[in-house]
This record gives structure tokens, sequence and C-alpha cells, in this order.
């Protein structure tokens, strides 16, 4: 589904990524963790396609195809889905308005025809309701007000519509108390499935015993340094990085 | 229509009046005599230094018969609604001390006094109360050979009255002149929501001056689409304690257009509460002035008074003046004002493109929810949508835009 070769990314001119290797295949979940700074949000902005970070070398192929070359929009209409750490308050743009835009533009791009007003807001009520997220937040302005546990909720929430092939979620889980945590993870998990994949970033282990990962990798200073099973995050938990780094002479 | 005698605006203006009420000659006569030792407004006119009127100055036009303005909504129970001409000759005393009240007008407002030949009076008494708006329609001369119109409207709402004035500036063609003066006075809790959209193709100049009692309240909405070349001044005089006027307006400048808005606020009164908000979107190689006076009197205590300018530049080579001031004499106010000038939020832009949707509807999108804040303060719901209507017409994908909203 996702295959990243050597990827080296800049921004300013600034090495933020320094050759990351990553193969993601259809139907796996994949966590990467990593100390503040490492580089974890600039690799989902590089997926998603975000203006300002330029690829030095090597390559991602997304279904085959190279990501990099596609606009944003484009890549959404193809099945790619970030989760923002920091989602932005559009005030002035309704939520349910612009995802409805959004989907219809993904079902045009797949050939379908656009969801009437009807389909739409009944679509909309099963997924608002799956991640718990009030009625009144769906009709809002994009994030405008919201809390940050509310800001993530609706993240998932827009992620469940749209029904991505490839979903990067940048620490969806900050900022969420125990509840919500596993309301989103609930969110995640239904989404899972053999021709889906997903690529989590989080700071804490605890979200990885709702969303069970099959890889966790470990990235400091713009590289992956280890790559391991579920275990490696519950061992990361208690000591932390500084073992990883000694290993990987950082 | 007649071949008409063309001539300068200051040529046009007669050395004496011989018609008419002798009040109304009188001010007729004080416009005149102002407009000849002060001129039309140049460059070095400071309020009119980035209004380029220079060629409309030196231009003849023929004053354009019989086109005032017209009323296009029913005229609602309880509200009279008269031709200032034939009021002025059947009982021209209603009309004493109602025009002109803010003093001896100068430049392009003391022409219109001068040369107004018709208008309308709307006049809700005390205590009436209208729901329904009252329409009012400039169309803007249609000649082929260089026109000019000077509409006149008064407006008076008696103690606790409340109207609803929608004007719209519309046709006119390229080089045609309208220069427009609207008067409106509120008696004690008086309440005027006053809506105005200017698109017409025409040459405009207009003014509106509202005097304020006790306790009333203005609120206006301006939402300009454009225009060759358009100044547009409100004045609000906060004459009576606790008046509070409200000034919102929303601007969209393409191609070579020049618009220009002003507006000034004197709080003569404590206890009176103004706010301004007007957002503007700037394309093209157009320009768009902003300027704003707020005036805080002395015996003006406990005046709050806001203002805010914020513009969307979306090209290289649009130009944007932007001058909010305050002038405060009292020392016990709550005052604030700003002014912006930016691009569209490239998080924001990202954001709406990374869920799917095409950049330039996701442009289109913000650039709407920019200006529609504005529109969104109109409490009347069909105007509000009659003006959100107007925006969409303007704006790309303004289809879609509706479709999602
Ligand atoms: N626009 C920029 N200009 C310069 N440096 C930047 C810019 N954006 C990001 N960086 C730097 O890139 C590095 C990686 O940032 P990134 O946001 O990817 O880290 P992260 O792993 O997501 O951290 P966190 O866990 O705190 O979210 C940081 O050192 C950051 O300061
Ligand atoms: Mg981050």
């Amino acid at each position: 589904m996702l295959k990243i070769q050597d990827l080296h990314v800049e921004v300013d001119g600034k090495p933020i990524l320094k050759g990351i290797n990553l193969d993601i295949e259809a139907g796996q979940v994949h966590a990467i963790m990593g100390p503040n700074g490492s580089g974890k949000s600039t690799l989902a902005y590089v997926l998603a396609g975000r203006e300002g970070y330029e690829v030095t070398k090597g390559s991602v192929l997304y279904k085959g195809q190279d990501l990099m070359d596609m606009t944003p929009e484009l890549r959404a209409a193809e099945g790619v889905f970030l989760g923002f750490q920091y989602p932005v308050a559009i005030p002035g743009v309704s939520n349910i308005y612009f995802l409805k835009a959004a989907l219809n533009a993904l079902r045009k791009h797949r050939g379908e025809e656009p969801l009437d007003a009807i389909d739409f807001m009944k679509l909309s009520k099963k997924k608002a309701a799956l991640v718990q997220l009030p009625d009144e937040l769906t009709k809002r302005s994009v994030n405008d007000g919201f809390s940050g546990g509310e800001k993530k909720r609706n993240e998932i929430y827009q992620m469940a519509m749209l029904e991505p092939s490839l979903a990067v979620l940048d620490e969806t889980d900050s900022g969420l108390d125990i509840d919500a945590l596993k309301v989103v993870a609930q969110g995640v998990n239904g989404l899972r499935g053999p021709d889906r994949a997903m690529l989590v970033i989080t700071h804490y282990q605890r979200l990885l015993d709702y969303i069970v990962p099959d890889v966790v990798h470990v990235l400091i200073n713009g590289q992956i340094v280890r790559t391991g099973d579920k275990n490696l995050a519950k061992r990361l938990e208690k000591e932390g990085y500084s073992e990883v780094r000694d290993a990987a002479q950082l | 229509m007649t071949e008409a005698n063309r001539q300068t605006l200051i040529a046009s203006v007669p050395d004496s009046f011989d018609t008419g009420p002798d009040w109304l000659r009188t001010l007729r006569a004080r416009a005149a005599k102002t407009l000849r030792q002060q001129g039309l407004p140049s460059k070095r006119t400071e309020a009119w230094r980035f209004t380029p009127v220079r060629s409309l100055v030196n231009s003849e036009f023929a004053q354009n018969d019989g086109e005032g303005p017209s009323l296009v909504s029913a005229v609602p129970a309880g509200v009279t609604v008269r031709g200032l001409t034939e009021v002025l000759q059947s009982q021209p005393e209603l009309l004493r001390g109602r025009l002109d009240f803010g003093g001896a007008p100068t430049h392009f407002a003391a022409l219109n006094t001068a040369m107004f030949r018709d208008g309308l009076w709307i006049d809700v008494p005390a205590g009436t109360i209208v729901e329904a708006p009252i329409e009012i329609s400039h169309v803007g001369p249609s000649s082929s050979e260089p026109r000019v119109a000077y509409p006149r409207v008064l407006v008076t709402a008696g103690e606790g009255a409340e109207l609803t004035l929608i004007e719209t500036y519309a046709g006119g063609r390229a080089g045609q002149l309208s220069n427009s003066v609207v008067e409106a006075e509120l008696g004690r809790n008086a309440k005027m929501s006053h809506v105005r959209v200017h698109e017409s193709a025409g040459l405009q100049i207009g003014r509106v001056d509202v005097r304020q009692d006790a306790d009333s309240a203005y609120r206006s909405t301006v939402v300009t689409l454009g225009g060759a070349l358009l100044r547009f001044d409100v004045r609000c005089l906060l004459q009576g304690k606790g008046a509070e006027c409200q000034l919102d307006g929303a601007y969209l400048t393409d191609g070579d257009d020049h618009v220009d808005h002003h507006t000034l606020v004197e709080h003569e009164a404590p206890e009176c509460r103004s706010a301004q908000t007007y957002r503007g979107i700037v394309s093209g190689k157009s320009t768009a002035v902003f300027d704003g006076i707020v005036i805080v009197h002395r015996d003006a205590q406990k005046t709050e008074a806001h203002q805010e300018n914020r513009n969307l530049l979306l090209s290289d080579t649009a130009t944007i003046h932007t001058k909010p001031h305050l002038e405060i004499d009292a020392d016990d106010v709550i005052c604030s004002h700003g002014a912006t000038v930016g691009a569209l939020d490239q998080d924001q832009l990202f954001y709406l493109r990374a869920r799917g949707v095409p950049e330039d509807f996701a442009l289109a999108m913000l650039t709407y929810a920019f200006v529609e804040s504005i529109v969104d303060r109109v409490s009347h719901e069909p105007t509000r949508s009659r003006m959100r209507e107007a925006l969409l017409s303007r704006i790309p994908y303004g289809d879609e835009i509706r479709e999602v909203t």
C-alpha cells in the first residue's frame, strides 16, 4: 500500500527526515513513536502533501503510484487521510458542509454520483454517533471553539465519513481523556480492514492497547532506528528512548 | 430623451435659485457658494486623497431628468413614502430643518443639495414598528451620453419607530454618475436597519448622514460588488445618550475597480456605542480604500467605540489603503481599532485540500467565509439571503458554495 524508500526531506534548507524506509501492507497498522522534534509530523505532512517540505532524495509509492507528484486533494481522492496533530479552526466554513464538498469530490473522482442532502445527513448522523461527536459540533464552523478533545474526535468523525485507504493519524490521542480515547480507538478499529492501512503516530503506548499495531517503529532525529512488534512500545514506555538511542549511537 | 446640455459638474451649478420654499433656496444657495469657494475635491483634499475624482471633475455631464429613486416594495401600513418634489410643493414646512441637518455640506454632498430635483421621503411615525423591509432602487442613468443623477432620500423615524430600508444601486453604464445623499433622522428609541447594495457599473458617489437621538439604534450593512469608481461615506451623529450604531461593510473588488468606503462616527453624547466592521476582498488591479474616523467629544463619557477593517489581498497588483482612526477627548471610554491586510490562511487552505476539496474551490470557500460573516449580521432573513446571493454571484464556485451552505 505505502512504500517509502530512503526519504530525505528538508524544511527551509534544514534536513528533517534523513533516509526513512517504511513498508506498509494493506490490512496493517503501523505505529510510529519517537521523541519531540524527531520528525513524526513532518513525515505525516509530507505524505499529505503540505507545501514547504522539499524531498531531496528518495521516493514514496502509494498503491504503486508516485505520491509526491500529486496535489493534496488528489491524494485525498486516492484515499489518503491525515488526522492532524493540531487541527486548524476555520471560522465561517461549516464542518458538515465542507465535509459534504470533500466527500462529493472524492466520490466524483471515483466516478460515483454525489450523495444527496438526505443520504449525506444520514451518513453523518451515523458516523458522528460512532465517535460520540454531538450533532451540534458537526454543524459548527470547522474546529471553531472546539476543545482539544472535540477537535480530535472531529478528525475521527471526518475520517469515518471519508473512509480512506491509508489513514495517517498524528497524535490523535493527545489531549484525550480515557473515555474519549476508547471512543476514538473504536472509530479507528471500525475502519480497519484488509484493504486499508494505518500509520498511527503517538507518544503513548496506552493508545496501542486499544489500537493494536502490527509493527512499531521508533523515529529519532529523522531516522527510523528500531522496528519491532507491539512489545517494543511497551518497552519504550518503561525505559524511555535512551536505550534505543545508545544502540543506534545517536 | 432630449439632447441635454452638457457641462462640467461645477459649471452646472446655477448662480441663483428661484423655485421651491425659501428655506430650500437658502440651503441650495449656501451649497452653491461653498462649491464656488472650495470647488470639488482633488488629490490635495485630505479626505479625498485616495479617490481619483480628477477625470470626473473635469468631465461634462448632462443632468438626468426624472430618474429619481423608485420604491420597489409595498409601503407597509403606517408608513408614508412621498416624492420630495411633491412635498416641497404642497407642504414644504414639513421638511424645514430636515435637509442638510448635519450642517453645511461640502464637495459632492453640496453638489447634491444644489442640484437634486426629486427624491423620496420615508416617514415612519412614532411607535410604528415595521417588520417588512422598505426597498428602494436607484437605477443609474442609462443614456449613451454621460449623465449625472442626484438621488436624494430622507428617512424620518419617530420615537420608538422601527424600520428596515434596503437600497440597491444598480444599472448605470460606464461613465454615468450617480451622486446620492441619504439622510436619516432617528428619534428616541427608534431603530433602523439599513442595507445598501452597490452593484452599478457606473460612477457612484454616495453619502449617508444619520442623526440619532437617545437610545436609538442604527445598523448599516453595505455590500459593494465592485465599481469603476465608488466612493461611499457614512456619518453617524450620536447626539442622544445611549444611542448606538453598527456600521458593517463587505466589498469585493477586481479588474480596475476603485472602491472607497469612509465612515465617520461622532460620539457627542455619553453612553453611546459604536462598532464598525468592514471586510474586503481585493483582487486584480483594483484599489480599495477604508477610512474610518471615530470622534469622541469631551462630554461623551462612557463611550464604547470599536472599529475594525480586515482585507484579503488576492493579487500582487491590487492596492489597499486602510486607515481606521480615533480622536478621543473624553477620558472614560473603551475604544479599539485595527486594520489588517493579508492573504488567505495557508493552514486553513491545506486542511480543506487534505480532506479532498479542490484548491480553487477551497480558496473560494475561504474567501466567501471571510465576507459572509458581515452579511450574517443582517437579522432579517430574506434580506440576508438576498445579500448572500449577491456575494455568491461574484465569487468563483458560487453555485457550488450555495450547494454546500
Ligand atoms: N517550518 C519549519 N522551519 C524550520 N524547522 C522546522 C519547521 N517545521 C518543523 N521544523 C523542525 O523539524 C523538526 C521536526 O518537527 P516535527 O513537527 O516533525 O516533530 P515531531 O516529531 O512531530 O514532534 P512532536 O512530538 O513534538 O509533535 C523539529 O525540530 C522542528 O523544529
Ligand atoms: Mg508532531
